[in-house]
């Protein structure tokens, strides 16, 4: 076996294929490498200086409850991923922040208190540039090295059968599947030495820098995203393999593994994506607005026709628990707009997994920690720390005697100073573990699409008649 | 001699398995996807009416001139099927009062605009088209000729009293009738779903076969620049990894290593300040001409008597995202209360006064947010453009989108027809006297009637205006060819066999 494979990787590393994908790697990795060193620093120092002016316009309110309850905690920042250069996702739609804010009108003279809103608008509105793929390793590996392991496959088997030497190969005394796992070792190495030194270049340029810190964890991450590279790789060649043992010819077998490619990695993510989202269609933007302001006019009348007109003014009590409602009753209709935008986005995910190559783009959007389920954990993150910091508000309020523990109403809460350090300050984590568990499916699903096409490679190369 | 050698080569390529695999594969994306597309064009129409039917309403609400607001939407271009350039992406509904000036950057979406299937880039048929056709003519030019080297065949050819040149037309010609069948039989197919549920124009048609001629001078090219390598080459194995690994360079690489290699340039929040104070000048102004007004008419100051008795509150502010100056004079009351009524023939003449101004501070401001949204977007766009030119794909996505009108000048036309109809507006209520109105304010005395308001109507251009931007993309494409052509008879002529 090791013979046919020493035998393989000699033919490959002599061959065109494997100097043109030595360069093809080498310039696509250093490319990104140096696109990332030049862009993170900026993207890292834009996240700092916002989140520490929202820190301080925070502290700035801190010496008044009344207005840390009204006005809320200001906006929150999404943590700037340092593995973006592995997948950019769809960081440049989603939105980097999050608000805590209150920005409406005054309501019968008491400002409403703030709520949680999530940005509408698309930062890509006025893009104007032509249509680009960011050059990261999601690319990288998701088109350019599947191609790659084509053009490495695709004549292995039919190539032989053509100049007779498989004639020679299945002569000897060696099982058919040796030959078949000597040739898949041949090229899966023959395909990593490239690859390999390509990535490795690229991490050495990237850790060697003093703009980008990859710390303990990122590390980890990277090993994983190798380990899915390979994984993928794999499947590539195992499909090859299986083409090129199941037609006689090497031109044929070409064209049929460039039209499977064309349609599994260049069209299906994006034809099925579309069709995907089309189940599931949340409520028009429009709709989503005048809705918002119909809800707060019913919370309001419902107030005024419980406790009479606006001429004498409600008890306090009566305004607090008002604002409570309607901050409440506002926000969990935000909520609902988010989520369905969610789903349709998770739908328009889900058909895609047919693909290898959109698995891989999910996957390494999970392990990069940018992407969708980047964007949910922030969600996920700000809701806890809005509940975290309502609840600062409640109980410093019930701590002072003096109040009437009415909040969002000047004169009905605490009166004292509160410390700027006890105020909870947003900080938005990622879990490895959390992004483990969300990418399981696509993992598994990975394995299963390598197995199935293992076992055809097999099973089609065992019945090629000589 | 050169029709039995075209009948020959025709016969080989038609008979191979890649003929009916490419055939194949053409017709099922291209019907696939123009499904899709028609479905989502249909469902962007379905929200451009609802946005058109919802602002309508809007209008009429409005009691007084001053409270009115206009909304413009931007209708989806049936055609973008083809090509959607950027007819999707940028936003499709924007403001115009006489101190708004409808401009790209003032936009936002009026339908559903959900960030989170942003992922997928939406797959048009010349998308299609520029990856499948580029892969077919490499496919078939690669041993075109080092094929026939290798086998031996084309020394038999050679032997005959045929010039060289002949050998490549005839070679030309036959793979290209053959890969214009897919081509050919897709687009029927895509029209045929296309027609049942989209009405088209025939000056849409005219632009359909302006894609067309793009597309066959794109394939043509992909076909040349095989041949080349074929030509060039002696085994088949070399033409063949070559041809693939130009491909993935030219389609997959290229373009996406434009935007890693050119960096927005220049500092745009630098860019923007400068002009953010350019406006805040003119807004400074307009305010001081205000002042100066209420001076002579000895009613000055916010918390005067006059501006208690029309509730005026006036807001002078720029945004500095998208450079947008608001200049926010409105008063909202509908009933002026009987003590307050001596105010009326000032608040006339105020208004008449007021108004003219604010529609020259908008439209000088709106000069400096054109020149700053050129600096930093339309340049760079340009720049990014020009580099793409180098290669097939980006010229053929220029040019069709050129024909369909999804690119840039395209959607400017749109902003412009905004512009246009403010000044029609304008006109108008100068016309009915307006300014100087008690309805521009107050509505006690009646309210404005809006049937005479004039309506807004945007045609796309005409088809010789799309012609005229397709045609210098179309040239460079043809240009290529040519090259291409006489690059490959010079190198076949002198190669040895």
């Amino acid at each position: 076996m090791w013979h046919i494979t020493k035998r393989e990787i000699y033919d490959n590393l002599n061959s065109l294929r494997f100097a043109l994908t030595t360069i093809l790697l080498l310039a696509l990795m250093l490319t990104n490498a140096v696109v990332h060193i030049r862009e993170h620093p900026a993207q890292t120092q834009a996240y700092h200086d916002a989140t520490a002016e929202a820190v301080k316009k925070l502290e700035a309110r801190s010496n008044n409850l009344y207005r840390l309850a009204t006005e809320g905690p200001g906006y929150l920042y999404k943590a700037h991923s340092p593995l973006r250069f592995c997948a950019e996702g769809d960081e440049a739609f989603l939105a980097t922040y999050a608000r805590g804010e209150n920005y409406f009108r005054d309501i019968a003279n008491v400002r409403p208190l703030w709520r949680l809103t999530y940005p509408q608008e698309t930062p890509n509105i006025y893009n104007i540039r032509p249509n680009f793929t960011t050059l990261d390793w999601a690319f990288i590996v998701g088109y350019v090295l599947s191609f790659v392991a084509i053009l490495f496959t695709f004549d292995s088997i039919s190539g032989e059968q053509e100049r007779g030497t498989l004639r020679l190969i299945l002569a000897n005394p060696i099982p058919r599947h040796i030959i078949l796992v000597g040739k898949f070792l041949g090229t899966f190495i023959s395909i990593n030495i490239p690859l390999t030194l390509a990535v490795l270049m690229n991490l050495l340029l990237i850790s060697s820098s003093d703009a980008v810190q990859l710390n303990a964890e990122a590390w980890r991450r990277l090993g994983i995203l190798f380990v899915i590279i390979i994984l993928y790789t794999c499947l590539f060649i195992a499909l090859g393999l299986l083409v090129s043992a199941a037609v006689r010819e090497s031109g044929v077998s070409l064209v049929v593994l460039l039209l499977i490619w064309v349609s599994f990695v260049v069209f299906m993510p994006n034809t099925l994506a579309s069709i995907g989202s089309r189940t599931s269609v949340p409520m028009a933007y429009i709709e989503f607005w005048s809705e918002g302001i119909r809800l707060g006019d019913e919370v309001r009348e419902g107030y005024q026709d419980k406790y009479g007109d606006s001429q004498s003014t409600p008890p306090v009590h009566v305004i607090a628990e008002y604002l409570t409602v309607d901050a409440g009753e506002n926000e969990r209709f935000t909520e609902k707009y988010l989520n369905q935008q969610i789903t349709q986005g998770k739908r328009a995910r889900a058909i895609t997994r047919i693909s290898p190559a959109a698995i891989v783009q999910h996957l390494f959007e999970s392990f990069a920690g940018t992407g969708l389920e980047r964007h949910l954990q922030f969600i996920e993150n700000a809701k806890r720390y809005a509940r975290e910091y309502r609840d600062f508000v409640i109980d410093t309020d019930r701590a002072d005697p003096m109040s009437l523990h009415a909040i969002g109403v000047p004169e009905g809460m605490s009166q004292k100073p509160v410390s700027t350090e006890a105020i909870p300050k947003f900080k938005d984590t990622l879990s490895l573990n959390r992004d483990f568990n969300a990418a399981v499916m696509d993992l598994f699903l990975l394995v299963l699409f390598l197995v199935v096409l293992l076992v055809g490679a097999f099973l089609a190369f065992v019945r090629v008649d000589v | 001699m050169l029709k039995t050698l075209i009948r020959r080569e025709l016969l080989n390529n038609l008979m191979t398995f890649r003929f009916a695999a490419v055939l194949l594969i053409t017709l099922l994306l291209v019907v696939a996807n123009t499904a899709v597309l028609i479905q989502d064009y249909e469902q962007r129409l379905e929200s451009y009416n609802a946005a058109v039917k919802k602002h309508d309403a809007e209008i009429r609400k409005a009691k007084t001139y001053s409270t009115m607001f206009l909304y413009l939407d931007r209708p989806p271009n049936p055609l973008s099927i083809f090509n959607v350039g950027l007819d999707k992406r940028l936003g499709n509904a924007v403001s115009v009062w006489n101190g708004h000036v409808p401009m790209l950057w003032n936009t936002y979406m009026h339908g559903t605009n959900n960030p989170f299937i942003a992922f997928s880039s939406s797959i048009d048929i010349v998308f299609i088209f520029k990856i499948v056709l580029s892969l077919m003519g490499l496919i078939f030019a690669y041993d075109a000729i080092a094929g026939e080297r290798e086998r031996g065949t084309l020394r038999l050819v050679l032997a005959q009293p045929i010039r060289r040149g002949q050998i490549l037309l005839a070679k030309y010609i036959s793979a290209m009738t053959c890969l214009l069948v897919p081509l050919i039989l897709s687009l029927l197919l895509a029209l045929l779903l296309l027609i049942r549920s989209i009405p088209l124009s025939s000056a849409d048609f005219l632009r359909i076969g302006g894609i067309v001629f793009a597309s066959f001078a794109y394939l043509s090219l992909f076909y040349l620049i095989g041949l080349l390598i074929s030509v060039a080459t002696r085994r088949t194995g070399t033409a063949l990894m070559l041809t693939m690994f130009i491909w993935g360079f030219l389609i997959l690489i290229y373009p996406n290593l434009i935007r890693a290699a050119v960096n927005p340039g220049g500092d745009i929040q630098a860019r923007i300040k400068t002009a953010e104070n350019q406006i805040q000048q003119i807004l400074d102004e307009y305010k001081r001409e205000r002042q100066k007004f209420l001076e002579n008419e000895g009613i000055a100051g916010e918390t005067s008597e006059f501006s208690k008795a029309l509730e005026l509150y006036s807001e002078v502010y720029v945004n500095p995202e998208t450079l947008y100056s608001y200049i926010e004079n409105v008063s909202l009351i509908s009933d002026i209360r009987p003590e307050f009524e001596h105010f009326v023939p000032v608040a006339k003449e105020y208004f008449e006064f007021v108004e003219p101004l604010i529609i020259r501070a908008a439209d000088k401001s709106w000069g400096i947010q054109k020149q700053a949204f050129d600096d930093i977007f339309v340049q760079q766009a340009k720049i990014d453009g020009m580099l793409l030119k180098l290669s097939p794909v980006g010229i053929y996505d220029a040019a069709t989108q050129a024909w369909v009108g999804t690119d840039l000048r395209g959607l400017r036309d749109f902003f412009q027809a905004g512009r246009r109809y403010r000044k029609v507006v304008i006109d108008h209520l100068y016309a009915k006297g307006a300014f100087g109105s008690r309805q521009w304010f107050s509505a006690d005395k009646g309210t404005v009637d809006w049937s005479t308001l004039p309506q807004f109507t945007f045609e796309r251009n005409d088809m010789e205006t799309n012609a005229k931007r397709a045609l210098p993309d179309l040239f460079l494409l043809l240009i290529y060819n040519l090259v291409l052509f006489m690059a490959i008879v010079l190198i076949f002529t002198k190669s040895e066999v």
